[in-house]
């Protein structure tokens, strides 16, 4: 169990997270570049001070009031997108720097599962990317951290390793029964990985959620912006949020508002197409399965979030029935 | 990193460690051999590069130029003579022990100085820097000259040594000081950029890894910097064995082979010195020679 309220101070804003990670759980705090992600992680991992709070894992009390665990004695594993390995090292070696010998029968089970058996004696510099996060991951596994802290690991490696990788991560996680914090900055890597997202802007909590209440009811235009809401319409009680995955072409009234809407531009987006509207004087960008043909296109917006001129989520009521199934609708 | 070794240069460069992150997919991982590695001669194929080889070996024939003056210039049976004759090695064992002494004060005192400058803990570093650069610019012989005035006997620090019943002037201790000042830049410079060659992002993992600082040095660190450290080492083993203008003036006495050069040069001449200059390089080469190929060997290891 990991529980940590952080407060650090940066030069342009302060920032504060508070999270609570089960053995085994794992949570993304997903953010813009510079909202201060990397900051909590370090904070937890203890690499940069906190001016207050507290961070305490499996029982320990790791920062607070009059204590600060200095980083060697936390077990707290922090893999980042450079992994970090020993270039004096073999992978053998690299793979126990942290076990003090006591996990050695562990060594060689681990590298299986890994798929790096073949590598224990090659040097770090003979490895690709992918091979060398593997070797990271192990590092840290084998020396019994308490805690994953993930800052951004795989931004580097291309897709379908870094969804090979993920997916390892996440049964390593289930297995060993650690909690585990990843820092990402795209969405796709936040969700395939986290069971809970925590919206991160400037410092600040936006919002926790599972990702799937965060993406489709976000508390914030922020945090819409953040999730990938691309144009806030006048639809009904507000502004509705569309999304560009969220959009169908044609009238559909009971699955939503229906936009009408001029073609200003469209273009090809993986296997959709990728229009910008203009409804009414508010740009919309919309995914659309094909290409658009005339020059005004109706589309229905699929049940989006609605934002009051606050800019706070309306309606978010009917976001909790939605969230937890069974509970009365009271919208 | 291509394929040659870090030339003498002290700093040793980047280690060809972390492989850059994305930088190939696992497919493309074990099968690529370093290019180069075995040491494979580069082709002439062009004129130019006929002349850049040419150039360069004249270059090199130049520089190496003095030695084979002086193996062309010496016989066998004048340097036997010469350092056959009554207490001819005497200044061999000087110039040793007060080398090794000048080393051992080296890797004591500023070795934790080069890190302090890598890491940037020392606050206003570029006045440090000016610090170890003054002894580098600064003649020999004006460091010499210079040091009578700070370690004499009539001087506070020399008086203060007195205390210990010691003399800076013309024993072996002057001596040590006297290469220790025209050695120092040379180490710590060299070491500095060894320390520096070393990603903190290492030392960090190794401590979130559980080593306390003390461990991360001996573990990542220093294994990491060993390389650089090793041949700024040599450096200044080669410029204390060779120390003579700061020797001169402060330390006549003992003699060391330098001085015992000149003053054989000067009271019996030019042949006469030339098997001296031979023990020299014989001692002074070893250390450097040694260094070289070993930090060679070792980025070859690093790099698998």
């Amino acid at each position: 169990m990991l529980n940590a309220d952080v407060e650090v101070e940066r030069r342009s804003f302060t920032v504060r997270a508070t999270l609570s990670v089960a053995a085994g759980e794992r949570v993304a705090l997903f953010g813009a570049s510079g909202a201060g992600k990397t900051t909590v992680l370090e904070a937890i991992a203890g690499l940069v001070p906190m001016s207050r709070g507290s961070v305490s894992l499996a029982g320990r009390m790791l920062s607070g009031p009059g204590v600060a665990v200095p980083p060697w004695r936390r077990r707290t594993g922090l893999l980042r997108q450079d992994p970090g390995l020993f270039p004096h090292l073999p992978v053998r070696d690299n793979l126990r720097y942290g076990s003090r010998g006591a996990a050695a029968a562990e060594l060689e089970p681990l590298a299986a599962v890994l798929g790096i058996s073949d590598l224990l004696a090659a040097m770090p510099a003979r490895l690709s990317g992918g091979q060398a996060h593997r070797v990271a991951l192990g590092r840290l596994l084998l020396a019994h951290c308490d805690a994953l802290l993930l800052d951004e690991p795989y931004s580097g490696l291309d897709a379908a390793l870094r969804r090979t990788l993920t997916a390892l991560v996440r049964t390593l996680v289930r297995d060993r029964a650690v909690p585990a914090v990843l820092v990402a900055h795209e969405l796709a890597d936040a969700q395939a990985f986290a069971d809970r997202l925590l919206v991160l802007d400037r410092g600040s909590v936006l919002q926790a959620g599972s990702p799937s209440s965060v993406v489709l009811r976000p508390a914030s235009r922020r945090v819409a912006s953040l999730v990938g809401y691309l144009g806030f319409a006048p639809a009904g009680r507000g502004l509705a949020g569309v999304h560009p995955d969220r959009v169908v072409p044609g009238a559909l009234p009971d699955r939503g508002p229906v936009l009408t809407g001029t073609v200003l531009a469209s273009r090809p987006s993986g296997a959709a197409w990728e229009a910008d509207l203009l409804v009414g004087d508010t740009p919309v960008t919309c995914k659309l399965p094909d290409q658009p043909t005339g020059p005004e296109l109706v589309i229905t917006v699929l049940d989006p979030p609605y934002f009051g001129p606050d800019g706070n989520a309306i309606d978010r009521p009917a976001a909790d029935a939605r969230a937890c199934p069974g509970a009365r609708s009271s919208s | 990193m291509s394929s040659a070794p870090d030339t003498l240069g002290v700093a040793s460069g980047g280690h060809g460690g972390v492989v850059p992150p994305g930088a190939s997919t696992e497919a493309a991982a074990l099968p690529v051999a370093g290019k180069g590695s075995k040491g494979s001669l580069p082709r002439l194929k062009t004129a130019s590069a006929w002349v850049s080889v040419a150039g360069a070996l004249v270059v090199w024939v130049a520089l190496l130029g003095p030695v084979i003056a002086l193996l062309a210039h010496l016989s066998w049976r004048a340097f036997w003579s010469a350092v056959s004759a009554p207490g001819a090695l005497d200044p061999l064992l000087v110039s040793v022990e007060s080398g090794l002494v000048t080393l051992l004060v080296l890797v004591v005192v500023c070795t934790p100085l080069a890190y302090l400058l890598a890491r940037g803990r020392l606050p206003f570093p570029r006045v440090w820097e000016a610090g170890v650069l003054c002894s580098l610019l600064l003649p020999p012989l004006v460091i010499g000259l210079l040091l009578v005035f700070m370690v004499g006997p009539y001087t506070p620090v020399g008086s203060l040594i007195g205390h210990f019943h010691l003399t800076a002037t013309n024993t072996f201790l002057a001596l040590v000081i006297a290469e220790v000042y025209e050695s120092a830049p040379y180490y710590v410079l060299g070491a500095q950029a060894a320390f520096g060659s070393v990603e903190p992002r290492l030392e960090q993992q190794a401590s979130l890894l559980g080593d306390r600082p003390v461990r991360v040095f001996r573990r990542v660190t220093l294994p990491l910097a060993a390389p650089g450290l090793a041949m700024s080492l040599a450096v200044a083993w080669a410029r204390a064995m060779g120390a003579f203008g700061a020797v001169v003036i402060i330390a006549y006495h003992p003699t060391g082979i330098p001085l015992q050069i000149f003053t054989t040069l000067q009271e019996t001449g030019l042949a006469s010195a030339l098997p001296f200059a031979l023990v020299l390089l014989v001692v002074a080469l070893p250390l450097p020679l040694g260094a070289y190929v070993w930090s060679a060997r070792a980025e070859r290891r690093r790099r698998g």
